[in-house]
C-alpha cells in the first residue's frame, strides 16, 4: 500500500504529519510526503527560477525543501525514518521529472519514505501525484476553506483522511459510521486495523432517516460487530434516529476520528447535489476518514 | 472518465466564460462610429485579458490564439500579421532576457554584496537604504528582475545569518526584501532599458509616427522621479516594517566571511561588465538608428561570441512563450490603431471624462495614472501597456506627455505579486505573505501617483 501525507508549513503540518506517520505505520504503508507551493505565474516563470537558481550557489533552497527536511527530521525523531546518521538530508540532492522533484535520501534505502516537491495548484498537483504513484490513502490537513476538502475527496481518486484538529497527546475514539452503503465494507476493515495498531476505542454508529433500520443497515452492523468481536476490540453501539450528517459531527465532537465510506452516488450527483461523506467533511470538527469502495 | 471532464471543467472555467464572452460579444451588432474589424480587435484585447489574468492555458497558447484569431476574424491577412508580430520591442524583450542570463550568470553578486556592505556598515536602516539605492541605480539600465535575481541571495543570507541568532524576524525579513523589490521597481522608470513596458510605449509611439523617444529624453522625464523615490521608499519601508533587530553586525559580518573567497574580479567578469557598458552607450547614443532591441542583441552575440555563456544556459532561460505573447499583444496593439478601435476607445473615453471634469488634461493624467496603476495590479505592467498604449496614444494626441506618464505609472503597481517580477521572485523565498504588499504597497503607489502628478503637470512644463 501507498499512502500520500500532504504537508503545507512547518507550523501548522506537525500534527497532520503526526497522526499520517502513525497510520501509515498500522498500514505498514509505503508514505510519500508531499509539499506542494505556489507557482509563479506563467509569465514569470522562467525569472522566478532563474532567481532560485542563482540562490542555490548560495546554498540557499527552494522553501519546500526546508519544510520536507523539518519533515524528514520530525519523522526521524518518531523512530518512522530509521537513520544514524545525522546530517542525512541534502537539500541539493534531488531529482527533478516533468516538475516534480523527488529528494535522493541514501540513508533511508530500503524504507518506505518518499520526499517529494511540486509546485501549483494544490488539487492539481496532487491529482498528478496520484496518477503517477496509485495511492491508497491520501492524508491532508483541514482547512478553514472547506470547498478544498470538498475539492480533495471529489477529485482525488482514492480514500482520503482529513486531520481536521488533530492535536498530538489528545485522547481519541473511533467513531465508525456504518450504513448500507458499498463502502461500509472497506470502512470497517480500515477502522479496525487503525483501532487495532494505535490502541483506539471504536463507536459504532449507524444512523435511520426513517423510524426503522433498513435490512441493508442492521446487515452492515451485524457484519461490523462480528468483525469487531473477532479482533477483540473495545466498542459501543448507538443507534440513532435522525439526520445522519449532523448525528455523526454531534457524536464525534471534537474526540472522536470519524470513519465512514463514501457515497455510492455518481461523481455528477455528488458533484451536483452533494453526498452524506461530503456534507459530514464540511461540518465535521475532527479528524475524518472517508474510505473508497475500491 | 466523467471525473475528469467534471475537473476539467472546473478548472478551466475562465476558458469557457472567456470562450462564451467572446462569442456573445461577436454575435452582438458592432457599435456606432466602430468598424467591424475594430470591434473584433476589441473583443480579441477583452480575451486576451482574461487569458493573461487567469492563465487557462498557457501562454504561447495564448499568444498563438491571439495571432490565428486576427486572420480569422478578418482583421488583417495571414502574412498582415505576420508583420506586425516582430518589432524592435520584441527583440529588446527579447534581448534583455537574454542579457539577464548571461549577466546573472557572471556571478557578480558576491561583488555586489561586498560592495553594498562595506559602504552600509551594519546598521540595519543603512542596509535597507543601500538595496533600494543600489537596486533602483542598477535597475534602471539592466532591468528589475536582473537586479532582483542577483540581490535575492543577499538579503536572504542575511536574512538567514540573523534568524540563525534567534527568532523568526517576520519584519526584518520584509524590510531587507521588499528594499530589493522596490528599489528594482522604481528603478525601472529611469531609462528604456529598465523594463519591457518602457521600450514597448517608445515602439507605439515610433510606428504611431508621433515621436521619437531617445534613450537620453527618457531619462531627462523619469530619472529625477527615480530619485527622488529612493528616500520616499526607505522611509515608507522603515514604517511599515520597522525591523526587530536594528544593528545586523553578526549577520554582515557572517556574509563578509561568505563573499570574502569571491577574490578579486576575474577577467571574465571584467569582460562582461565591459560589454555591457558598452550596450548602455550603444543605447545612449545609437538607439535612435538601430534601435534598442538591436543593440540589446547585440550585445549577446558579444557575450556568445567570448564565450561569457553558453548558448544552452541562454535557451533554458529565455521565456519564448513570453516573447510571442508580447509579439501577439504589440500585434493586437497596432491593429488597435489601424483598425481605428483605439481612437474609438479613445473618443467615447474623452467624451465621458470632459462631461464630469473642468481641467480635462489635468484629469486625463491622473485618470490615465489610476487605470494604469490599477491594471498593472492584475494584469502585469508589461502586458497592461501593449494593452493601454494605443488608446492612450491616441487621447494624447501629439503630445508625449500622456504616454509617457502611463508607462512610468506601469511600475506602480506595487500591492499585488503578479504586477511585476520583482514581487514573485520575492514571493518565492516562502518569508512574505500577499497581506505584505498590500500593507506597504498602497503608500508607496499613493505617493507614486502624488509624485507623478506633480512631475506631469508642474515640473515638466518648466522644463519641456
Amino acid at each position: 500500500m501507498k499512502f500520500l501525507l500532504a504537508i503545507g508549513s512547518k507550523d501548522f503540518s506537525g500534527d497532520t504529519l503526526h497522526i499520517g506517520s502513525q497510520i501509515a505505520l498500522a498500514f505498514s504503508a509505503h508514505l510519500s510526503i508531499v509539499y506542494v507551493g505556489s507557482k509563479p505565474k506563467d509569465l514569470y516563470l522562467n525569472r522566478v527560477k532563474q532567481a532560485q537558481e542563482n540562490l542555490e550557489k548560495w546554498e540557499i533552497y527552494h522553501p519546500g525543501i526546508d519544510v520536507l527536511k523539518w519533515a524528514f527530521n520530525k519523522l526521524k525523531d518518531t523512530g518512522f525514518i530509521k537513520s544514524k546518521n545525522s546530517n542525512d538530508f541534502n537539500p541539493a540532492n534531488i531529482l527533478e521529472s516533468s516538475g516534480r522533484y523527488k529528494m535522493i535520501l541514501p540513508s533511508t534505502y530500503g524504507q518506505k519514505i518518499d520526499l517529494i516537491l511540486r509546485e501549483g495548484d494544490l488539487i492539481e498537483e496532487l491529482r498528478s501525484e496520484f496518477f503517477k504513484e496509485k495511492y491508497s490513502i491520501g492524508i491532508i490537513g483541514g482547512s478553514k476553506d472547506r470547498n478544498r476538502s470538498k475539492d480533495i475527496l471529489q477529485f482525488l481518486p482514492s480514500s482520503i483522511f482529513i486531520t481536521n484538529n488533530f492535536k498530538i497527546g489528545k485522547k481519541y475514539k473511533i467513531l465508525l459510521c456504518v450504513d448500507d452503503s458499498k463502502a461500509t465494507k472497506n470502512a470497517v476493515k480500515f477502522a479496525i486495523i487503525i483501532a487495532k495498531k494505535l490502541n483506539l476505542d471504536v463507536t459504532l454508529i449507524t444512523v435511520s432517516k426513517i423510524k426503522t433500520f433498513k435490512d441493508g443497515y442492521k446487515n452492515a452492523v451485524k457484519n461490523a460487530v462480528k468483525i469487531l468481536k473477532k479482533e477483540k476490540i473495545n466498542f459501543t453501539q448507538e443507534f440513532v434516529f435522525g439526520d445522519p450528517v449532523s448525528s455523526f459531527v454531534k457524536y464525534a465532537n471534537d474526540d472522536h476520528i470519524i470513519i465512514m465510506g463514501d457515497s455510492s452516488k455518481t461523481i455528477l450527483r455528488k458533484f451536483l447535489f452533494g453526498s452524506k461523506s461530503l456534507a459530514t467533511l464540511k461540518k465535521a470538527n475532527s479528524p475524518i476518514l472517508i474510505v473508497r469502495n475500491e | 472518465m466523467l471525473v475528469n471532464i467534471i475537473y476539467w471543467l472546473k478548472q478551466k472555467q475562465w476558458l469557457v466564460v472567456t470562450f462564451f464572452l467572446s462569442l456573445i460579444l461577436y454575435v452582438l451588432p458592432t457599435p456606432d462610429g466602430l468598424e467591424i474589424s475594430g470591434y473584433r480587435v476589441i473583443i480579441i484585447v477583452i480575451l486576451f485579458i482574461l487569458l493573461i489574468l487567469f492563465e487557462p492555458i498557457p501562454l504561447p497558447a495564448t499568444a498563438m490564439l491571439i495571432i490565428v484569431l486576427q486572420v480569422l476574424f478578418g482583421i488583417g491577412s495571414a502574412n498582415d500579421v505576420a508583420s506586425t508580430f516582430m518589432s524592435d520591442s520584441v527583440f529588446f524583450i527579447m534581448g534583455s532576457l537574454m542579457l539577464a542570463t548571461a549577466i546573472i550568470s557572471q556571478g557578480l553578486d558576491t561583488r555586489l554584496a561586498l560592495a553594498i556592505i562595506n559602504i552600509t556598515g551594519h546598521k540595519t536602516w543603512k542596509i535597507s537604504f543601500g538595496f533600494i539605492l543600489f537596486c533602483a541605480l542598477l535597475s534602471s539600465f539592466i532591468g528589475e528582475h536582473t537586479v532582483t535575481a542577483m540581490m535575492m541571495p543577499v538579503g536572504l543570507t542575511l536574512i538567514r545569518n540573523t534568524i540563525l541568532e534567534g527568532d523568526k524576524n517576520k519584519k526584518l525579513s520584509a524590510l531587507l526584501l521588499f528594499s530589493i523589490a522596490y528599489g528594482s521597481a522604481i528603478g525601472s522608470i529611469g531609462t528604456p532599458s529598465g523594463g519591457g513596458r518602457n521600450v514597448i510605449m517608445i515602439g507605439y509611439l515610433e510606428q504611431f509616427g508621433v515621436a521619437e523617444i531617445t534613450y537620453l529624453t527618457w531619462m531627462k522625464y523619469a530619472y529625477p522621479i527615480l530619485l527622488i523615490q529612493i528616500p520616499i521608499t526607505a522611509i515608507i519601508l522603515w514604517r511599515t516594517f520597522f525591523p526587530e533587530k536594528l544593528i545586523l553586525d553578526s549577520a554582515v559580518r557572517k556574509l563578509k566571511i561568505q563573499v570574502a573567497h569571491s577574490g578579486k574580479l576575474s577577467n571574465q567578469q571584467i569582460l562582461s561588465i565591459l560589454i555591457f557598458i558598452s550596450i548602455f552607450f550603444g543605447w545612449v547614443f545609437f538607439s535612435s538608428t538601430l534601435g534598442l532591441g538591436m543593440i540589446s542583441l547585440i550585445g549577446v552575440i558579444t557575450y556568445l561570441s567570448f564565450g561569457l555563456i553558453d548558448w544552452r544556459e541562454i535557451n533554458k532561460n529565455t521565456n519564448w512563450g513570453l516573447i510571442m505573447l508580447f509579439g501577439a499583444a504589440i500585434s493586437v496593439g497596432v491593429q488597435m490603431k489601424e483598425t481605428g478601435a483605439a481612437l474609438w476607445i479613445a473618443n467615447n473615453f474623452l467624451n465621458f471624462v470632459d462631461n464630469i471634469f473642468i481641467n480635462t488634461q489635468f484629469s486625463h493624467s491622473i485618470i490615465s495614472i489610476i487605470i494604469t496603476s490599477s491594471l498593472t495590479n492584475i494584469l502585469s505592467n508589461a502586458a497592461t501597456i501593449a494593452v493601454l498604449g494605443p488608446i492612450i496614444i491616441n487621447i494624447s494626441g501629439d503630445s508625449i506627455v500622456l504616454p509617457m506618464i502611463t508607462a512610468l505609472s506601469s511600475a506602480f503597481g506595487f500591492l499585488t505579486i503578479v504586477a511585476s517580477p520583482s514581487y514573485m521572485i520575492i514571493y518565492s523565498s516562502g518569508l512574505l505573505k500577499s497581506s505584505d504588499f498590500i500593507r506597504g504597497g498602497w503608500k508607496m503607489m499613493g505617493t507614486s501617483i502624488l509624485l507623478l502628478i506633480i512631475f506631469s503637470n508642474f515640473i515638466w512644463p518648466l522644463f519641456f
